[in-house]
């Protein structure tokens, strides 16, 4: 009989009751067939590795890492608390030491989920992966946390969030933005004036297979943890860079992902894209759950696995070595980018478009260039259905001035914003106004 | 009138039951070696002065299979196992003759490799050579589709007396715990058809036309003639009969917790909404998981003879036995001898617990009773943590619907009910320690026996079906035949309760329709290319474990049968 070498806890939710539409992606069946194999191959029978169900995240949760509007309730339904439970039930058991590494096998998704949200963007309507990590640094203090997202598509959402944390490193693998939704991921993308070097993103070509992508983990990704020295690595594990993938054009394989797995030795995994239901995820999320456990997963391949028919071009694996080498640079010296400024604060304006809602979201974004601390934020946002609404961050480093002038901001904000939220990370405050 | 006999591992206890009144009990110790004698002396006891004829139904719960693996005593099996990619089947050997047949599906029971013919051959002429002559064979995702199992069956057609066959055993997917199942399942079937023939030969001789049904794990029964195609299901089939005891004796419709203590462990039991929890997906033998059911029995090293010992200064109560407890002639202090310095029980010789406890006390510089209270609130924090442990595991044990998450209702047993040597002793102490009501039960020296004569036959199936393909597949009933594309989750359920209620009636049982419980049924909506292709149906019907009376307050003599 199998035995882990390393305990995983899996937090298997299939949400067989929950779809985005009866043939979206997103659908009942999508964790089916893994579901299958899991059990056929008795995954929960292995010494060391258990089963979990999510918890549930609360609206507090889901404050201390977005600004919802109108209203947290709005822009969540239980799935998706259900889901950032799953997250964060993942996080307690690591972090409680109750299994050495869990791995959230959930949907629906979350790493195209912005700071701001008003609604569904890629699949995505919260980042569960930034509700757990708020969770964690809610209990268990200040951490240093490294985030490498594998899922195909560049995790937009998560590098958002974390744009101006510099104690949150982003590592986005993906196929080139220029071929693939959301269009973005590039190397000069490396964060915001206050964490310059901490986003990295690496975009790869096309038809990029298992010797592209391990190569670009070994070369890029753990030089870079190496010295980033993080207290936890998180996967945003996507599987979606599957050679049978039907909305990607990848040809990374099950065993790929089980040795990712194996190289990075991830302390916890979120479940992110993938939709070759039953070609790919059964495989590779079994390779995953193995590799992660320290279990053999040699046997572990899809039926019609074929390593020399997958095996990228000499120009291709040319195109990778270039990428690579600029990329490790833009984490060692991150070029300074022409950040924008209006008086004392640095200033971004965007326009966002909700893919699967529909929405196109207007964006101001203000930090305070503080000498102090990080800055206080301030982020006014409006949408073709929502009138202009404030969102008011202040940093966990929140110098007295940034504080004060964050909340007098928030007090007066009625006059101007139909809805106001304030997101204070250093006195751990998190509310509406009007209060909700 | 109904008898209940239950084979234990000391005695074998027997009942005559009529209705809902126990007319008469009887127990005898158990010939380890000839457990038919057992049985003839306590049917012929219990049988005094009843006239045979109307007994219509012999339950009879037996250790034989149990012993028979604990104690080697069982015949080699030849194990052909296909397997494919995944976790590598070597990783399940067991026995002596476990062969890899190259071959395999995948989980939409497509074949992707075929079954090579000469692994096959090469395994099956091995076998005849050592003289193996009973088998399992196994194939992944044969749940799915049974072609390379019913190749192998058919390959050893003239060289087997027994088969194995994975998706007949269950519909449910876990290749290992197959493996397993097959395995146990060959390897006592010729014990197992050797003592069914000679009970049945003996039962006669009584002139008893009973139909006869042997208890499982789960609690319910079996007729004999499906316990001889699955023998391994009548393993550890006392502790089922102890908790279906409870059923047919208290008060059991709501959440409660079962406690049977006994000299060395502890058996706990849980019951939400009066029906016993079963295991998820099978009981474990020889520390190998299986599938076959069982209700959900979580043991800990407390009992009445749980060994008392002070390490730097820490006093603990179990795991440990050394022996019975020094009230009755043990050699070191146990629990029971606390209990009696406590003054809490007057058990076999006081004397004897008051010296051994005062010893071990002046030892460690205390006094007596103070050793004797710490010694005994040690075991109740054992059993509490465990009771916590057991009842916060299936409050949180996993679901798959965002409905469960929301509406699951949390198990909160307000009733604990004891039973075993020591129970009554216990009861004021568990009541205040758990804040529960504890009863404990009248008869429980043969409750056992109770359960097992009022406990009804269960039953299960799964039934899965792809209207994309138009297949619709029972396994454990060989069935795997076409079906319409329109073919609902109404249309299934419907399908499976004809189905199992059909197989019951094979069997001689007539189960009302609304017996038949339905536990799973889903229905997928399954997409290629960005169309709707069809349905994948999942569903599950039984017929949970249930006690068909309750036994009437009232007591009867249990006549002590054969020599002491």
């Amino acid at each position: 009989m199998l035995k882990a070498t390393t305990s995983l806890g899996v937090i298997f939710f299939p949400a067989f009751d929950w779809a985005i539409s009866p043939t979206h992606p997103e659908r009942e069946e999508r964790l089916l067939y893994t579901q299958d194999q899991f059990r056929e191959e008795g995954l929960f029978d292995i010494e060391g590795i258990s089963e979990h169900r999510p918890l549930f995240a609360t609206d507090q949760d889901i404050m201390r890492a977005h600004f919802c509007f109108p209203s947290v309730e709005a822009i969540c339904t239980e799935s998706h608390r259900i889901s950032a439970g799953g997250a964060i039930q993942a996080a307690r058991l690591v972090l409680e030491g109750e299994t050495r590494r869990a791995f959230a096998l959930v949907r629906p998704p979350g790493h195209h989920a912005m700071k701001v949200v008003h609604g569904n963007r890629g699949f995505c309507n919260i980042n569960i992966e930034a509700v757990m990590i708020e969770w964690i640094r809610e209990r268990y203090g200040r951490k240093r946390i490294a985030i490498v997202d594998t899922d195909c598509h560049h995790g937009d959402g998560t590098q958002d969030v974390y744009w101006h944390d510099p104690d949150v490193l982003f590592i986005s693998l993906h196929q080139d933005g220029r071929t693939l939704y959301p269009g973005s991921g590039f190397p000069y993308e490396n964060g915001g004036p206050r964490a310059l070097g901490k986003t990295i993103n690496l975009p790869l070509p096309p038809r990029t297979s298992d010797e592209g992508y391990l190569y670009a983990i070994e070369q890029v990704v753990l030089p870079i943890l190496a010295d980033f020295k993080p207290d936890l690595v998180i996967n945003s594990a996507g599987q979606d860079n599957h050679y049978s993938d039907p909305i990607t054009n990848m040809q990374f394989s099950a065993q790929g992902y089980a040795r990712l797995n194996e190289l990075l030795k991830p302390d916890i995994a979120v479940l992110e894209g993938g939709y070759s239901i039953k070609g790919a995820l059964p495989y590779v999320n079994l390779g995953i759950c193995l590799a992660m456990a320290g279990c053999e997963y040699s046997g572990v391949r899809e039926p019609d696995y074929n390593s020399a028919a997958l095996r990228e071009s000499p120009e291709t694996m040319e195109t990778i070595r270039q990428t690579c080498g600029y990329v490790l640079d833009t984490y060692f010296h991150p070029p300074m980018g022409d950040f924008e400024k209006e008086g004392d604060s640095f200033i971004r304006e965007r326009k966002i478009y909700y893919d699967t809602d529909g929405i196109l979201e207007k964006q101001r974004e203000e930090l305070k260039d503080c000498d102090q601390c990080r800055g206080l934020r301030l982020i006014k946002t409006s949408s073709s259905h929502l009138l202009p609404c404030l969102g008011v961050e202040l940093p966990i480093d929140c110098c007295p001035a940034c504080e004060r002038e964050g909340y007098e901001a928030f007090a007066r904000s009625g006059k101007e914003f139909l809805v106001s939220q304030l997101l204070d990370q250093k006195n751990k405050q998190f509310r509406y106004l009007p209060k909700k | 009138m109904r008898i209940g006999i239950d084979i234990g591992g000391t005695h074998t206890d027997g009942v005559l039951v009529d209705g809902s009144r126990l007319i008469a009990a009887a127990k005898a110790p158990t010939h380890h070696d000839n457990l038919l004698e057992s049985i003839n002396q306590v049917v012929q006891a219990v049988l005094v002065d009843q006239d045979p004829v109307r007994v219509r139904t012999v339950n009879l719960s037996t250790t034989l299979t149990t012993n028979a693996i604990i104690t080697g005593k069982t015949e080699p099996v030849g194990m052909l196992v296909a397997a494919g990619p995944g976790i590598a089947p070597k990783h399940y050997r067991i026995g002596d003759h476990y062969h890899i047949i190259y071959g395999s599906l995948d989980h939409l029971g497509t074949e992707t490799l075929a079954l090579d013919e000469q692994d096959l051959e090469e395994a099956i002429a091995a076998c005849r050579e050592q003289g193996v002559t009973c088998f399992g064979v196994a194939s992944k995702f044969s749940p799915r589709n049974p072609a390379h199992e019913n190749r192998m069956v058919e390959a050893l057609a003239g060289t087997a007396d027994f088969i194995s066959c994975g998706h007949l055993v269950s519909g449910q997917l876990n290749f290992g715990r197959r493996i397993h199942t097959l395995y146990y399942n060959s390897a006592v079937w010729r014990t197992f058809r050797a003592f069914t023939a000679a009970l049945t030969a003996s039962l006669k001789g009584f002139r008893l036309e009973a139909e006869v049904n042997i208890l499982k794990a789960d609690g319910g029964t079996m007729p004999l003639a499906r316990a001889q195609e699955m023998p391994v299901q009548s393993i550890f089939s006392g502790p089922a009969a102890s908790v279906m005891g409870i059923l047919a004796t208290c008060p059991a419709d709501q959440d409660l917790l079962m406690l049977d203590i006994g000299g060395t462990t502890s058996d706990i039991a849980l019951f939400a909404g009066g029906e016993p929890l079963l295991e998820r997906e099978g009981i474990a033998i020889q520390e190998r998981p299986t599938l076959v059911r069982a209700i959900h029995v979580e043991s800990i090293g407390i009992g009445g003879d749980s060994l008392i010992q002070i390490t730097d200064g820490q006093i603990t109560t179990g795991p440990q036995r050394l022996g019975p407890c020094m009230a009755a002639g043990g050699p070191a202090p146990s629990l029971m001898d606390a209990l009696n310095v406590a003054g809490m029980a007057a058990f076999g010789d006081v004397d004897r617990s008051r010296q051994g406890l005062a010893a071990l006390a002046a030892d460690n510089q205390m006094a007596p009773e103070q050793l004797a209270q710490q010694a005994i609130e040690a075991a109740l924090d054992a059993l509490t943590t465990k009771i916590d442990a057991l009842i916060r595991t299936v409050n949180t044990k996993p679901v798959y619907t965002i409905h469960e998450i929301l509406t699951d209702r949390a198990i909160a047993p307000a009733r604990l009910i004891a039973i075993g040597g020591p129970a009554a002793v216990f009861r004021d102490l568990l009541a205040d320690r758990l804040g529960m009501e504890v009863m404990v039960p009248p008869l429980h020296g043969v409750t056992n026996a109770i359960g097992a004569a009022l406990t009804r036959t269960t039953s299960h199936l799964a039934l899965t079906a792809d209207t994309a393909r138009g297949r619709l597949s029972v396994p454990m009933l060989g069935i795997f035949r076409p079906v319409a594309r329109g073919f609902s989750l109404q249309d299934a359920t419907a399908e499976a309760r004809k189905l199992l209620a059909a197989d019951l009636a094979e069997t001689g049982v007539t189960m009302a329709a609304d017996e038949i419980q339905i536990t799973q049924a889903d229905a997928f909506n399954m997409v290629d290319g960005g169309y709707t292709s069809g349905k994948n149906i999942r569903v599950v019907a039984q017929v949970r474990p249930a006690v068909i009376a309750r036994l009437d307050d009232t007591t009867t003599t249990v006549r002590i049968a054969g020599s002491p």
